[in-house]
């Protein structure tokens, strides 16, 4: 791994160590054993006669399994080992490691083996922001098991460390006196379970550890078998593709109290939880691909949709979720994550994916089943996101105190601002959230046609989107600049600074044709476009930075829907160029894209600069190759039968993605790399 | 018999007959109040939006437990019950996903007196 740490998981069970296997946790670092956003195992250390281990490799059998080889000493330059230890590590409810010494001399040897624990019962919030614990340790020794608690009035949690072998247990830690043969081995199974981990689930889990491997790696190879295949010349694009549909799987979660299937969670180490948006847009992202997971995404989110108002929670009536959190600052109440519903395009975008959805699946069962929802979040858009009655969809937090300023996909404080650099004031009404509310509303009124049989709602939504995009193109559509602002400021003014919104406006379709060309000509122009992906923020803009979260990086999601856009109103070269840029940059990551990286031009670097805190993986970077190739290759569903109209890069040469399910069964797609986008990107200039 | 918020909360409750926020829902849940002498049970029944209620002592997926003062607050819009839950304040026993659709029928703060 690029960080150095080396990162298991299952379902929201994750455990960050280091190479060795070690976890020495800072307040402010994510090493440790997480589930439920909590962590709860904070120092994790392993010793043999006082000495710590040595790292020879790591071998990530599987993202829920690792093997960590070590000698013991810390030397660096020569080690003599007459000592070795195979640690093998796999997650489960809590993880399970089975320790294996070798003795390599002919005498026997008597060794003290240590393991150290302890657990500051973090919730992920205070490992972000570094704040204080209000409850109360303890730690106990009982029936042969470390037992480490924490308590804060009615909220508890616990971890429990036994092992299979004779152990000396202390309120620190684990021992063991052993003495290994001469050529010969010694091993312990060493478990350490999370208890009470959330109410009404069981203290331990009563399915066996090698079960639980067996099951967990037939679930891979279920999941990766019923995916497309890909067969191409470039070897680096079947490795990205691969990587892409194994991080996927592991990033599939299982939200305790909320479903039993899995959706995507939004990413590690900080996001393994279910976030509207990122769920949502990975969700169509694998449409082609894995289709399972945007039922799930539109079941477990309708379940959650607001019914009231809640201004702690910015919860509305039909509003979808942002954030659902389970530690102890959301159990406490003092963050609003139980859910948060501060998000203002997860709503029209839920409706966007359930249309995707029956498209691609022919699935009406699910349309019928989610009507109530689909229509409350419909209503959302003109009866709650309309802060101003003119008829755009903006945003003002009601919650002051802990709810997020930028309810759009670019959250972060600083990110929509006028071309000096100035901020406008709130509420904000961003543009690809009216592209997305367009959108909504016309798919919307497919779904009441064909599905729910109201004609009325159907005609009135296309109304509505007409009225819309014709209000759009002539409100948001700067005239010096020919691209479109990224937001109206509360009185009405053009935030006129040039952003990647553009693409997600042709994405949604409310961008008037004629308009079009411009907007695709800045998207690839060298203020946006800088030869590796478009940019969140145009150089030359007061804000931008080629490191800054959301005014200059560039984002792989961003481009991936950028790219459809693209595709969406015709401009197939310039939609295979942002592919090819994108697709190029993974390489340099080992196919897996990183949340986003630096906005430096192509040529000065050389190679994509990693932003520095990004999630890795996260799921909608993950879910960026499976979108760029249902882009390159054209697909699009058409009434009972898919289009396939390849425009590749010349760099694939020759692809095949075979076995894509839908609505037509199993289909083939077959394509050639035509598009010079070398010639593409040296027009640049 | 008691009365207070939790007991007109159950009143309307039985009254609602159908809550279309709950169209896709199907389960029982018995919410038991823990304080006050015999303990006050109640079944709640969820079917397709359908809701009856009533004090049969039957097997439910889920179970609520808690004090009467914690059902008041969540009868008058004042607890957040997956907050409640994740603290230990309300006790879930059974299948805690059905807490999901539950928390759906009782009031949000905007309704709070």
């Amino acid at each position: 791994m690029s960080d150095g740490l080396v990162k298991i998981l299952d379902g929201s069970t994750f455990v960050v160590s280091d190479s060795r296997g070690d976890i020495e946790a800072s307040p402010t670092d994510t090493t440790g054993l997480f589930a439920a956003d909590t962590r709860f195992l904070s120092t994790w250390v392993l010793t043999i006669n006082g000495e710590r281990m040595n790292a020879l490799s790591v071998d990530d059998l599987q993202y829920f399994e690792t093997r960590f080889f070590l000698v013991p000493g810390t030397g660096t330059v020569y080690i003599d080992a007459k000592l070795s230890l195979i640690r093998r590590r796999a997650v489960g409810r809590g993880f399970h490691e089975e320790l294996t010494i070798l003795n390599h001399q002919n005498e026997p040897v008597e060794l003290a083996v240590r393991l150290e624990a302890a657990s500051d019962f973090a919730d992920l919030f205070e490992v972000k922001d570094a704040l204080a614990k209000k409850g109360r340790y303890s730690t106990a020794v009982e029936d042969g098991r470390l037992v480490l608690s924490y308590e804060r009035a009615t909220y508890r949690r616990s971890t429990a460390i036994s092992a299979t072998e004779q152990a000396l247990i202390d309120e620190n830690g684990l021992g063991f006196e052993i003495t290994v043969p001469g050529h010969g081995s010694w091993s312990t199974g060493v478990d350490v379970a999370i208890e009470r981990l959330l109410p009404g689930q069981a203290a331990r889990s009563t399915e066996s550890f090698e079960n639980a491997q067996r099951r967990m790696r037939r679930d891979l190879d279920r999941w990766l078998d019923a995916a497309p295949q890909l067969q191409s010349d470039s070897e680096a694009l079947k490795a990205t593709y691969r990587r892409s549909l194994v991080d996927l799987a592991a990033l599939r979660f299982s939200p305790p109290i909320a479903g039993g299937h899995s959706l995507p969670a939004a990413g590690l180490p900080w996001f393994m939880a279910m976030f509207g948006r990122d769920s949502i847009l990975t969700s169509l992202q694998a449409l082609p691909f894995a289709p399972e997971l945007a039922a799930t995404t539109l079941r477990a989110l309708g379940d959650w949709q607001g019914v009231g108002l809640d201004d702690f929670r910015d919860e509305d009536p039909g509003r979808i979720l942002h954030e659902m959190r389970y530690g102890e600052l959301t159990a406490f109440e003092e963050r609003p994550h139980s859910p948060y519903y501060g998000s203002a395009d997860a709503t029209p975008l839920y409706v966007v994916l359930l249309d995707e959805y029956e498209r691609w699946t022919g699935d009406r069962a699910i349309v019928r089943e989610l009507e109530q929802e689909a229509r409350a979040a419909l209503d959302w858009i003109d009866e709650y996101a309309d802060l101003q009655g003119n008829g755009y969809v903006s945003y003002r937090r009601r919650n002051e105190d802990t709810g997020l300023e930028n309810q759009c996909w670019k959250d972060s404080w600083d990110s929509i601002s006028f071309r000096d650099g100035r901020l406008p004031g709130f509420p904000r009404a961003t543009c690809e959230l009216q592209g997305y509310a367009y959108d909504a509303k016309l798919r919307g009124a497919r779904l009441a046609r064909i599905c729910w049989k109201d004609e009325e709602l159907a005609a009135r939504l296309e109304r509505e989107a007409a009225d819309l995009k014709r209000r759009f193109n002539r409100d948001f559509w700067v005239e010096d600049g020919q691209y479109f602002a990224l937001a109206l400021d509360p009185h009405g003014a053009q935030v006129d600074a040039l952003t990647s919104n553009n693409g997600h406006l042709l994405w949604s379709g409310i961008v008037d044709k004629s308009k079009a060309k411009a907007v695709a000509r800045h998207l690839l122009g060298p203020r946006l476009f800088s030869g590796w992906g478009v940019r969140t923020l145009a150089e030359g803009e007061g804000r931008y930075n080629p490191i800054g979260y959301h005014v200059g990086t560039v984002w792989p999601f961003d481009n991936s829907f950028i790219a459809w856009g693209l595709r969406r109103y015709g401009f197939k070269v310039e939609a295979a160029t942002v592919a090819a840029g994108i697709l190029e940059a993974a390489e340099f990551f080992d196919g897996r894209l990183p949340e986003a990286f630096g906005g430096y031009e192509r040529g000065e670097t050389r190679y994509p600069v990693q932003y520095p805190t990004a999630c890795s993986p996260q799921a909608w970077s993950t879910g960026t190759p499976l979108l760029l190739l249902r882009t390159m290759l054209g697909l699009e569903p058409e009434g009972e039968h898919l289009i396939v109209d390849p425009a590749l890069p010349s760099t694939i040469g020759h692809l095949e993605l075979l076995d894509i399910p839908g609505r037509w069964g199993r289909i083939d797609a077959f394509g050639r790399g035509r598009v010079d986008v070398d010639r593409r990107r040296s027009r640049r200039r | 018999m008691s009365s207070g918020p939790f007991s007109a909360f159950i009143d309307e409750l039985a009254r609602r007959g159908y809550d279309p926020m709950l169209a896709n829902a199907v389960g029982t849940a018995r919410l038991e109040v823990t304080d006050g002498g015999p303990r006050e049970r109640w079944l709640v029944s969820i079917d397709k939006g359908a809701i009856t209620v009533s004090r049969k002592n039957t097997k439910a997926r889920t179970t609520v437990r808690a004090d009467r003062k914690t059902f008041d607050k969540a009868a008058t819009g004042r607890l957040n019950m997956m907050a409640a839950a994740l603290r230990g304040e309300i006790v879930i026993a059974g299948d805690p996903r059905f807490l999901v659709q539950l928390q759906r029928l009782f009031p949000r703060p905007s309704d709070a007196p």
